[in-house]
This record gives structure tokens, C-alpha cells and sequence, in this order.
């Protein structure tokens, strides 16, 4: 029988019990949509995290005092505290000129706020504003452009001039009807002048990106003391270049720090793809428990499937010996039925993916969170859907492929 | 006639051919036989009615014509071909390509329109679904039901629906229709209607098989078999015999 007909009929049966199959169906919907919706949150976060987190951009990795794992790992930051040396900026002077593989190195420091980090100017104050210190070569490896004005030079550096490139949060809270260009402002008990805008980056999390105050990291060691250990910035021409690069520079900082064959690092490399590793075991669980969940669901969904494809076989024996009297096989009976409990269970599998895209649809609206419906995620949940109604189906269809045509005849229509 | 004078040699002739069929059934220890040795021969063009009283095999018997059911002893030969002991889906392939059913109860399915009960047998004979469409139709003109073909049974008389379902029988051009009871569920003037039907289909050269217990739906036939205990009673030809030409 034509694979036409078989779904033809299953449309038809499905059509005709309109709230069976619906009630029937809960349970693959409800499963198949929280596949969906997790898929799509972390897939969406994933993007995010991927696009937004931390000043890395494209092709960079950052040298800083502790690795990645030391600084989520307790025990091991305590024991790095007292192994780990400050990073300089003779360090950064130093892999500046003999690093060959970067195309451009930065140093950088931040946090450097003792306060609550509270911007003052025009009469207005801000509070929670992150203060950077970095190099003019920093304005290669973020992510924001310049808006207005310039960026931190090669004189703003070397002579510790009190100027600040900002984010565009200070120029809406601060200078709202003003150019801010040439403005000063209050910063941690300094005054600075305002030379640059950044272009505006969003938020992580409900944090904005655009709060923040960028001055030399000269101007800043001055202020501050140059007790912080300082973190620097490679980057690389392009993504092939990142691990022969970070396995110069680390060469480079074993061999400054005298380490032996046998030490670990007593520094820490984090390039973008550290980060994602970290990000994708966290989201990786998450997924994984929902896959475990989403599979005991599809198992109780497929035995409902199952128990009602049992009862449409036997309320329709008689239909099943009048096609067998008119020359239907077993084969055609069976793939009816299959298929009939495949097409319902892709139903609900195509119910379960449109009620997780208005879900996350919804919530990306209402989140900053940038839910992600990936088409494979579609594609996979379908086919899930579709053989899970496969496999639970066989028994019924089984059943009903064996009738004895005389005996199905006679049964009560 | 003789049937055991044509057992020897199968003539082309010959649409049913049984010789020495039996039909046991077990009932616990006991077996009991529903058939016991019938012999019969129906030729091509034949329009014949097996009649008796419930309990005398006659069901048993359409079963092991209609090829719904084998027999337990004994050989069946349908249009020259032995079927007598063929697995299920060989039996559903002669089903299809060689028997037209119409049923007491309709047997249509409730939630197809005519055109579609009709095409049934095409689809399961693998016949493309433009073709199929243009056969089903055909049948359905020769019923005069052209104009129901997107009702659904619901929507259609007692009489209206034995014809769709004997527009069913014909679409595959069967060897024989085989009709069980076909107006048990007719009033007498819609029964009429229907016998004459079946009476056009004999005179455009198809083989008919009645089942029947009613003597006046029976006297349509021009040979009449009478099934008793499992076994022929009687085979004689009707009055209406002598309008075959």
C-alpha cells in the first residue's frame, strides 16, 4: 500500500478524536518541548556567552596570573596564591618583543576601584562603574568600536595623562544633553578627561557592558600602586594561529619563571576556547539532565501512544477485516497502523516544537537571554518523535496485521 | 449434473471448482465438522444461490469460496488455480484480483466517501491513484451512484450503500461476486432494486454467488444449492434458467 494512503489514514483517525489524540499526545508534546526549549537555551546562551563574555574577542587569548582552573577550583587558587608570581609589565614589554606569533599584544588591569565604584561629573553620579587600565594596542582585541573621539595613544601611555575612554552607559547617565568630549569627570577621587565613546555592547547576564571607564595603564599604576599583577592580551592573525601562539608564549613564561620539565604552570593561559570548554561542561550537565528527564517522558509518552494504538486496533477490527477481504496483506495492515502511530507521535513531536518556539520566543523577549531554535534541534526532535511512535507502534500494528479476516469481519463495528 | 463425473480434469470453464472439501473445528477435545465432502462446480457466467438454515455450513462454506478461510481437507480450485492451501497474503492477493465481496452489513468503512470505499481494492492492488480515481468512478456509473461518490455511508440509504459496496465488488473486474445476505438488511423494494442489479451484472457476463436463506431473493438465481449438515442436499436449476441465452 502506498505510503500516501497509510497517512491519509492516520491524518483521518487522528482528526477524528480530536481529544484523545491531543490527550494521548501530552506526553511526547510535553517532552519533545522540553527538549526543544533546553536546546534552545543553550544554544542560545552558548551564542551569548560565545559573542559577549569578557573582552575576548575573535582570535585572542589573555596571560594572566592564575589558569581558568584555578581561579573555579578553591584549593588550587590557595596553593597558586603562593606559587604563582605577579605578572609585570616588564613581563609584557618582555613577550612584546620576542612573542613572533601575535600580531598584537596588550597588558591590562582592572578592578581597581576601592570604592563602589562611583563615577562623578556634571553634577550627576553613577555608581558600579569598572575601571580598566590598559595599553593603546588593547583597541585590537576588544569587541566595542570607537563611537566618538579617539582612543587611549602611544603619548596618553607614556605620559600618564589623566584622560578616559568611556562606555556609552556614562554618557546616557552623566552627560545626557552634552557632548562629552572634553568633559571631566570624578573617577575614584581623580579627575580625568573624557577623549572617547564607545560603541555600545548590550548586556551579560542583566550586567551592562558599557559601564565602564577605560584610562592608560600607565595613569592607572600610578594611582593604584604597581602591586597588581597585571593580565596581557595576544592576538593572532588568524584562529589557526591561536595554539602555536599560546604554546609560544608559553615557552616563553616557563622559561622566564625557570620552570623545569616537570613543573606545571605557574600561570594561567585562557584563551576563548578555555572559556567555552568551562561553559560547555556547565551547560553540558544541564543539557544532559534534560535529556535524561526528556527520555523518561518519551518512554511514558510512547507506552501512551502504545495503550491507544492497542485500543484503536481493537475498535477497528472491523475495518481491518474489510481490508483484508479486499485483498489487503499483512504488511499493509501493519505499515497502517505504523505508520498511523508514527504520524501521531511526529504530531506531537511539531505541537511540542512550536509550543517550546512561542516559549522561548517569549522569553527572549522578556530575557536578555537570546533563545536560539537551532533547525537541527527541529529536525532531531522530529525524528525522535516520529520513531518513538515507530517503535510503540509495532505491538499494536503487529496485533492487527495477525486478525484472521473472518474473525475481524464479524466483529462489533 | 454430476460434480464427480468433472472432478478428473479442471475445465477452463469452471469459476469454483471443490472436490471432497471438508472444514473441522475443534471444540476442546471434540472436533466438529461444518463441511463434510462438498463437491461443487460453478462455470464462468453462472449465477447461482447457496441457501440453507443457520448452522448448516453455508457460512463456512462462502468463507472457504471467498478465500477468507481454508479449508481442512479437500481441494478448491478458483478460476483453475488450487487455492487450497495458499499462506494468508497469497490469499489476499486472490482476494483482490479474483473475488468481488458484497456484504450483508455494507462492510463499507464509515469515515470514506463512496469514491474512496470504492477505490479500496485498487490501492491495495497497487493501482496508481489517477487510474484509480477513473476505475472507481466507472464502477460507481455502473451502480448509477456517480452523483453520491463524495458521500459518506452516513450520508446514504441502505439501498444507496449495498450498491456502493457492489460498485466495490466489480472495480477490480473479479472472477466472481460472492454476496452474503446482500438484502438481509433491505426493505422488499429496495431488495428489488438491488436484485436487478445483480441481475444486469449477470447479463454483462459476471459469475454470481448468492448466499442467501430467503426462497424469493434465491428464485432470482437460475441454479439453486441447498446446504444441509454440511453437505449438499440439493442442486437444481430455477425457472429463471431458461432466460440465459
Amino acid at each position: 500500500m502506498q505510503i500516501r494512503e497509510a497517512i491519509r489514514i492516520a491524518f483521518e483517525s487522528l482528526w477524528a478524536h480530536k481529544l484523545r489524540s491531543f490527550l494521548t499526545l501530552l506526553g511526547i508534546i510535553i517532552s519533545i518541548c522540553t527538549l526543544v526549549a533546553v536546546v534552545s537555551f543553550v544554544d542560545g546562551i552558548n551564542f551569548y556567552v560565545a559573542t559577549k563574555i569578557g573582552r575576548l574577542g575573535l582570535n585572542t587569548f589573555t596571560l594572566q596570573r592564575f589558569s581558568l582552573h584555578e581561579y573555579t577550583d578553591r584549593q588550587a587558587f590557595m596553593a597558586a596564591v603562593k606559587r604563582n608570581p605577579i605578572l609585570r609589565m616588564s613581563d609584557y614589554e618582555y613577550l612584546k618583543t620576542h612573542a613572533r606569533l601575535p600580531i598584537a599584544v596588550s597588558a591590562f588591569v582592572f578592578g581597581g576601584f576601592r570604592g563602589s565604584g562611583t563615577v562623578k561629573a556634571n553634577g550627576q553620579s553613577m555608581d558600579q562603574v569598572a575601571m580598566r587600565g590598559v595599553t593603546p594596542s588593547d583597541m585590537s582585541m576588544v569587541t566595542f568600536e570607537v563611537a566618538q573621539g579617539r582612543f587611549l595613544d602611544h603619548f596618553d601611555e607614556v605620559h600618564r595623562t589623566m584622560v578616559a575612554f568611556i562606555g556609552p552607559d556614562l554618557v546616557t547617565h552623566l552627560f545626557p544633553d552634552v557632548n562629552p568630549l572634553g568633559r571631566h569627570l570624578i573617577a575614584d577621587g581623580h579627575r580625568f578627561r573624557v577623549i572617547g565613546v564607545a560603541t555600545r555592547q548590550g548586556n551579560v547576564f542583566g550586567n551592562s557592558l558599557d559601564q565602564f571607564i577605560i584610562i592608560p595603564i600607565s595613569t592607572y599604576r600610578k594611582l593604584h600602586g604597581n602591586q597588581d599583577s597585571i593580565g596581557i592580551s595576544f592576538k593572532v592573525a588568524n584562529s589557526s594561529l591561536i595554539n602555536p601562539a599560546i604554546d609560544e608564549v608559553r615557552l616563553l613564561m616557563r622559561a622566564r619563571h625557570h620552570l623545569s620539565y616537570y613543573d606545571k604552570d605557574n600561570f594561567g593561559i585562557i584563551g576563548s576556547s578555555a572559556i567555552m570548554d568551562l561553559w560547555h561542561r556547565l551547560t553540558g550537565s544541564i543539557a544532559a539532565v534534560a535529556v535524561g528527564v526528556t527520555a523518561i517522558f518519551l518512554v511514558v509518552g510512547g507506552i501512551v501512544i502504545m495503550n491507544i494504538m492497542l485500543a484503536a486496533v481493537t475498535e477497528r477490527t472491523r475495518e481491518v477485516g474489510i481490508r483484508k477481504a479486499l485483498g489487503a496483506k499483512r504488511r499493509d495492515v501493519l505499515w497502517q497502523f505504523l505508520v498511523e502511530s508514527a504520524v501521531l507521535s511526529a504530531v506531537g513531536g511539531t505541537i511540542g516544537i512550536l509550543v517550546a518556539w512561542l516559549f522561548t520566543t517569549v522569553a527572549g523577549h522578556l530575557s536578555s537571554i537570546p533563545f536560539k531554535l537551532p533547525l537541527s534541534a527541529v529536525i532531531i526532535a522530529l525524528f525522535i518523535s516520529t520513531a518513538v511512535g515507530l517503535f510503540f507502534g509495532i505491538y499494536p500494528a503487529a496485533k492487527a496485521a495477525k486478525l484472521e479476516p473472518i474473525v475481524a469481519l464479524r466483529a462489533e463495528a | 449434473m454430476n460434480p464427480m463425473a468433472t472432478s478428473a480434469a479442471t475445465t477452463v470453464e469452471s469459476i469454483i471448482r471443490t472436490a471432497d472439501l471438508w472444514k473441522l473445528y475443534s471444540m476442546g477435545v471434540e472436533q466438529v465438522a461444518a463441511l463434510r465432502g462438498v463437491n461443487l462446480d460453478i462455470r464462468r457466467n453462472e449465477y447461482v444461490a447457496i441457501m440453507g438454515p443457520s448452522g448448516s455450513g453455508k457460512s463456512t462454506l462462502m468463507n472457504l469460496i471467498g478465500c477468507l478461510d481454508t479449508p481442512s481437507r479437500g481441494q478448491y480450485w478458483l478460476n483453475g488455480q488450487p487455492v487450497g492451501d495458499l499462506t494468508d497474503d497469497e490469499l489476499a492477493y486472490i482476494r483482490n484480483r479474483e473475488i468481488g465481496f458484497v456484504f450483508q452489513t455494507f462492510n463499507l468503512l464509515p469515515r470514506a466517501t463512496s469514491l474512496h470505499n470504492v477505490e479500496l481494492p485498487l490501492i491495495y492492488a497497487g493501482v496508481p491513484a489517477s487510474e484509480r480515481a477513473e476505475r472507481a468512478l466507472d464502477a460507481l456509473r455502473k451502480v448509477d451512484l456517480t452523483d453520491r461518490k463524495q458521500h459518506k455511508p452516513n450520508e446514504l440509504s441502505g439501498g444507496q450503500r449495498q450498491r456502493v459496496a457492489i460498485a466495490r465488488a466489480l472495480v477490480n473486474n473479479p472472477s466472481l461476486i460472492l454476496a452474503d445476505e446482500p438484502t438481509g438488511n433491505l426493505d422488499s423494494t429496495t431488495s428489488k432494486e438491488i436484485m436487478s442489479l445483480f441481475d444486469r451484472l449477470w447479463e454483462q457476463g459476471n459469475t454470481i454467488l448468492l448466499v442467501t436463506h430467503e426462497h424469493d431473493i434465491a428464485e432470482y438465481a437460475h441454479r439453486v444449492i441447498h446446504i444441509r449438515d454440511g453437505q449438499i442436499a440439493e442442486d437444481r436449476v430455477t425457472a429463471r434458467t431458461t432466460v440465459r441465452t
